[in-house]
């Protein structure tokens, strides 16, 4: 019993991962809040579902969610925070929240208020493992969001882009100065912080199986939290915070009552900045 | 009238000051002199409240200050000046002066009644003899940040001084003035202690320190080199060797 | 007046509230993203006041108020450990906290919501903004007020002038909880029914909104940016579905061309000048 609620915490909190490793890498980069951040997560699932309900198999309509994701974040990039650089650090904060407003109600507009049914585009197999019980969706959630952190801790640590990131979220003038690109960095950083969200909405729609355009509102406070639980900009810090929330999560559901989760969650929150705003990885110094 | 006992700070592991002990008396100018990072910045940051000392006692008029708040000390009529000069940057110079004479004032909910007490009067008035008496008055209407450089460490003095202080810390405050700015300022220094301020005053310009000050204290990495009148710093060999040889060359 | 209208008004009324409550704390650099939390602490708990216990409207509104105050100081004391972006998170956390707290709390309705609060009239409202205004403006006017800005500027300077820093930034924190929870007081008993997510993060936001885009130094901007952002929806309506995305997209419009506000204090100056040149230019 312990073992499966342990499995569904991981499946549940690795979808919470990939949504505080896109806060974190924005927030380390540019020491801003992409507070939207939940609603390209949502714009994901429903891209997921359009390109579903088109016929594509599962994976074809995660990639192309993914990149619509990817590309929704860069425009993001574009509107609310690269006009604003040197603006109070308020101002991009609340140009993304009007920003969320509005896609909010683009998606109302687009597929309705409702919940959106997901279309069920794959057989969905059970495994037994013992007493433990395990969808093949969950193990599809597991492994694509496993392999997607993986990557992207990878690609941040061992490449040439990857360091052109670390520098440029440490010393932006000087990795400007070395001849990084920074503008291209930020770039980037927004398309792959919005392409982990995207795939975040696919495979969140897979499980609950119905969707409306404000299941980001609380996905994204979510990713928040696991951010700051984890450490403010420490991509490792991210995903173990995503994983932890989603086993508190689940437990709490299991062993407490589901009414006080948020609470519980929210409440740790608090906690954390003011008391350990390094977090559980972060570095020290703020 | 200030007693510095035995004091010591580190940060981390620097040393910032090594048993340092100093006393000064009333109506005096009190040169404090050192290389570059020697702590001087460092003593006036401990003896003003805004970090607590690692060891030793600080005492103003026999009160023991180490450990009381920032706004406390300033209270008791300790006020200071800044080497990177801190104004209020949304403030008028006049607002600037005004919003340090607060401590005198009914600062508190009774304030927003009292516009037109006696008591603001007179403290209007102290604020217009400080614009004066510091060469603001033709300012007093304008930003802060659009002052020149030697305006702006006047205004800082007029503010530390709207605290109606008895001991006022000056961190070198004719940085960056020319000649003629930085002689009419060692004037007004002067003036002070004859309204019964003492002064503790850091200086790089030797020529500046030895002509105003009554005692002077060296520092050098941390450590109290020596103390003594100006004539006798001039002839201490150690003071030679640590500052004012490198200061020759 | 129409009904349309009255509601709008109203709503306008506790709008400019909220945005006060987040000026008031600004003006020491504390910005909430939590004031929904203390507009529904005032919001319910003035509700049960009247409601369960029979009180009049009134002091239940104050004593809601004053809840929210005493919670304001208790959450103000650790958030003076805090600044930036790491307060703004905190306060957001307080405020989901709330609003998790009233979607579960049995006694006043839980996820039904809380029926039966009213008596909240117009003439209440703009009695609470007037007296608000009031204040303000005395403050900006007074020691207190260049008290608080000193803060603002330079908190270590500020301490270095005597003033007692913690003190001012957790009474302007407390004035603040205490605006907001008289906001949600007028709010509850306006709208005869209250749910938990009246009180979401959007209404934190837009208190914000109210204060930055309005202009962030003086309490005239909070008013201004209460009062448009209060009408322009209503202005909207021809769009129909489209609204929102309309409304959100004039948002990201103005933050980007007015990242300092629409009210300046220079301005305001200019004007109280102007104003009291007529006073006494009134000669032979
Ligand atoms: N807040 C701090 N944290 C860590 N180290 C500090 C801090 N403040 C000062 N120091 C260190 O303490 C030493 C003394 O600094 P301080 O500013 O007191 O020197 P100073 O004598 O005023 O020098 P200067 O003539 O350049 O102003 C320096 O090595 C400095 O780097
Ligand atoms: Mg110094």
């Amino acid at each position: 019993m312990f073992l499966q609620q342990l499995i569904n915490g991981l499946t549940l909190g690795s979808t919470y991962s990939l949504l505080a490793i896109g806060f974190t890498l924005v927030l380390g980069l540019l020491q801003m809040l992409n507070i939207a951040h939940g609603d390209v997560f949502m714009i994901g699932a429903f891209l997921g579902l359009t390109f579903s309900l088109l016929g594509m198999p599962l994976y074809l309509a995660l990639i192309l969610a993914m990149i619509g994701a990817g590309l929704l974040a860069v425009i993001i990039e574009r509107l609310c925070f690269r006009p604003l650089r040197k603006a109070h650090f308020l101002m991009p904060l609340l140009s993304t929240i009007a920003f969320g407003i509005l896609l909010q109600n683009v998606a109302t507009q687009m597929w309705g208020s409702e919940p959106s049914r997901y279309p069920q585009t794959m057989e969905i197999a059970q495994f037994h493992l013992g007493s433990v019980q395990i969808s093949s969706i969950d193990i599809i959630i597991l492994v694509v969001s496993l392999g997607f952190m993986i990557g992207i801790d990878l690609f941040v640590r061992k490449t040439r882009f990857g360091r052109a990131m670390r520098a440029t979220s440490e010393k932006p003038q000087t990795a400007s100065i070395l001849g990084v690109d920074v503008n291209m960095v930020i770039i980037v950083t927004f398309f792959a912080s919005g392409a982990l969200a995207g795939i975040a909405g696919v495979l969140t729609a897979l499980v609950y199986l119905q969707i409306t355009p404000f299941i980001g509102i609380r996905q994204g406070l979510i990713g928040m939290v696991a951010m700051v639980i984890g450490g403010v900009g420490s991509l490792r810090g991210a995903m173990i915070g995503g994983l932890m929330i989603g086993i508190i999560e689940i437990m709490n559901d299991a062993y407490f009552t589901a009414s006080y989760r948020d609470i519980i969650l929210f409440g740790l929150f608090f906690v954390f900045i003011v008391f350990k705003p390094e977090g559980l990885f972060g570095a020290k110094e703020r | 009238m200030l007693e510095i006992k035995n004091i010591s700070k580190s940060f981390g592991g620097l040393m910032a000051l090594r048993d340092i002990s100093l006393d000064v008396a009333e109506r005096q100018i009190y040169g404090l002199i050192g290389p570059n990072g020697a702590g001087k910045t460092t003593l006036f940051n401990l003896i003003t409240g805004y970090y607590p000392a690692t060891e030793g006692a600080i005492r103003f008029f026999g009160q023991e200050i180490t450990g009381l708040r920032a706004h406390k000390i300033a209270r008791l009529g300790i006020a200071r000046t800044f080497q990177n000069i801190r104004l209020f940057g949304t403030m008028t110079v006049k607002e600037n002066i005004q919003v340090a004479q607060n401590i005198h004032a009914r600062s508190g909910v009774s304030s927003l009644f009292q516009m037109y007490s006696a008591r603001e009067r007179r403290l209007r008035q102290e604020a217009d003899e400080l614009m004066n008496r510091l060469g603001l008055w033709e300012k007093r209407d304008e930003q802060s940040p659009s002052l020149s450089y030697g305006e702006q460490r006047r205004l800082e003095i007029a503010r530390a001084l709207a605290l109606k202080p008895k001991l006022l810390l000056l961190d070198e405050p004719a940085a960056g003035m020319n000649e003629a700015e930085s002689a009419d300022l060692l004037e007004r220094i002067r003036e002070l202690r004859e309204t019964g301020i003492t002064v503790l005053l850091i200086e790089h310009d030797m020529k500046v320190v030895m002509g105003i000050c009554d005692r002077i204290a060296v520092l050098s990495f941390g450590e109290l080199i020596t103390q003594g009148t100006p004539e006798e710093i001039q002839a201490n060999d150690a003071v030679i060797d640590a500052y004012l040889g490198r200061e020759d060359d | 007046m129409s009904v349309y209208m009255q509601g709008i008004v109203a709503l306008m009324g506790v709008n400019i509230l909220m945005a006060l409550s987040v000026y008031a704390m600004i003006t020491t650099d504390q910005v909430s993203l939590g004031n929904a939390g203390f507009m529904a602490i005032g919001a319910y708990a003035s509700a049960y006041l009247t409601v369960k216990v029979g009180m009049p409207i009134l002091p239940a509104l104050l004593s809601g108020a004053f809840l929210s105050f005493i919670i304001g100081i208790g959450v103000g004391i650790p958030a003076l450990r805090l600044e930036g972006l790491y307060l703004v998170m905190a306060t957001f956390g307080f405020g989901e906290v709330v609003r998790t707290f009233f979607l579960n709390f049995e006694p006043t309705g839980g996820a039904y919501g809380f029926r039966g609060p009213m008596g909240t009239t117009l003439l209440l409202i703009y009695g609470w903004v007037f007296s608000m205004v009031l204040l303000f403006w005395l403050l900006s006017h007074s020691r207190m007020g260049r008290s608080l800005d000193a803060v603002r500027d330079d908190p270590e300077v500020a301490s270095s002038i005597g003033l007692n820093v913690t003190l001012l930034k957790l009474g302007t924190f407390g004035l603040g909880a205490f605006i907001a929870g008289a906001a949600g007081g007028l709010y509850a008993h306006y709208m005869f029914y209250i749910e938990s997510n009246n009180f979401n993060i959007l209404v934190s936001s837009m208190a914000i909104l109210y204060v930055i885009l309005g202009g962030m130094y003086t309490f005239w901007g909070a008013i201004l940016g209460a009062v448009i952002f209060s009408i322009l929806p209503e202005l909207l309506r021809f769009m129909a579905d489209w609204r929102l995305s309309f409304y959100g997209a004039i948002l990201v419009v103005m933050i980007i061309l007015r990242p300092y506000g629409i009210i300046t204090r220079p301005m305001v100056k200019w004007v109280e000048n102007w104003i009291g040149g007529l006073f006494t230019r009134t000669g032979p």
